[in-house]
């Protein structure tokens, strides 16, 4: 590219909008655009740069008018709609949840079969036969590994079976003697 | 402005409550038309647009008082949104309509003949426009739809994105050669 190419590329974009643009103020002086004339009547190079000038800006204005025919249909939901809360609504429909959840508590209270309450006292029974069991199960195991000892171990499996049959060690035990 | 807008100005403004707040809504309704011409240029979809201009109306809502003028106000709500909407613009990956479905729906929307000295749109040299504009860096994107699609001088570009005019000058220059460029690289005769 010549030098006077490259000067007049500087000024080439505001030659083409003054060109394009009619009712744009011009920011080139009447002499620049005298000089880019006279250069464009010799340069193929730069005229062919401003057609391309110029049909790039059509085109993209092709696409942002596509674009602005969609953005035409928005509409903005109103801000307020989301700041102001309307109470009597939401009271309403919190007021009906409550009552749905209310009636079907009460009729599950009202149909459930009569259940035996699991006192305190029964709940440490549980618990302390759990750990007896548990313990027993444990020293029988430490046995199992005597080959002397195995009939005692049988035994004990036995034993914890028979005596704590509702707990966990005593379905293991079961599982032993199997 | 339509029905819709009147009746959103009218509860917007019992909402609000402030004076101030109430300047701000009236700027965005009076501004909207070139708030959407913003969101059309940087290739918003609808629903992305409506999101970008529901949350500038909220935020011109609570910003309260800090503009001293109508200009600075229109100004504000003008950086707010080209701020929102490039950020879409990254993140949606926008301009998503191919050329040719351009050229679809525009002559399915033409309703006059076409004029005589409009030139026929090759599909090729939309797309490659098309393409130069999604690679369009933020920097030169913005300044080049407030000026050629929202008709803002380039002091006023300068003034709504807080740069010297000269800047703005030099990057839509930039702009619009890279535009050029990749038309005259591909080959395509203007």
């Amino acid at each position: 590219m010549e030098r006077s190419c490259e000067e007049i590329r500087e000024i080439l974009v505001d030659y083409a909008d003054e060109r394009s643009r009619q009712g744009w103020p011009s920011p080139l002086s009447p002499s620049e655009s005298n000089k880019v004339d006279e250069h464009l009547d010799k340069c193929d190079h730069c005229r062919e740069m401003l057609g391309a000038l110029q049909r790039s800006l059509e085109l993209a204005q092709v696409i942002w008018e596509d674009s602005l025919a969609e953005a035409e249909k928005i509409r903005i939901p109103i801000p307020h709609r989301i700041r102001k809360v309307r109470w009597p609504r939401y009271a309403a429909v919190a007021a009906g949840i409550l009552l749905v959840i209310t009636t079907s508590l009460l009729w599950r209270e009202r149909v459930k079969p009569a259940g035996k309450e699991v006192s305190f006292t029964e709940i440490e029974r549980r618990i302390n036969e759990s750990g007896s069991a548990a313990r027993l199960l444990a020293a029988a195991e430490l046995l199992a590994e005597y080959p002397d000892a195995q009939s005692i171990v049988k035994q004990q499996y036995r034993y914890i079976v028979e005596t704590y049959p509702k707990t966990t060690a005593a379905a293991k035990a079961k599982l032993k003697i199997q | 402005m339509n029905e819709m807008n009147s009746d959103f100005a009218a509860d917007a403004y019992q909402a609000a409550g402030e004076q101030s707040s109430k300047q701000k809504l009236d700027i965005f309704l009076a501004e909207l038309g070139r708030l959407k011409r913003i969101v059309a240029g940087l290739g918003l979809s609808a629903q992305d647009g409506e999101d970008v201009l529901q949350d500038v109306s909220i935020k011109a809502l609570k910003q309260s008082g800090k503009c001293r003028s109508r200009e600075d106000g229109v100004r504000w709500l003008i950086k707010v949104t080209v701020n929102r909407c490039l950020m879409e613009h990254r993140r949606r990956r926008s301009f998503h309509r191919r050329a040719c479905e351009i050229l679809k729906r525009r002559a399915a929307n033409k309703a006059a003949p076409k004029g005589t000295d409009e030139k026929v749109i090759d599909v090729e040299e939309l797309e490659i426009v098309r393409e130069s504009l999604w690679e369009l860096d933020d920097s030169l994107l913005g300044p080049t739809i407030l000026r050629y699609f929202c008709d803002f001088n380039s002091k006023e570009v300068g003034q709504i994105l807080r740069l010297k005019p000269s800047t703005v000058r030099s990057r839509l220059r930039e702009a619009r050669m890279i535009l050029a460029m990749r038309l005259l690289e591909r080959g395509v005769e203007p």
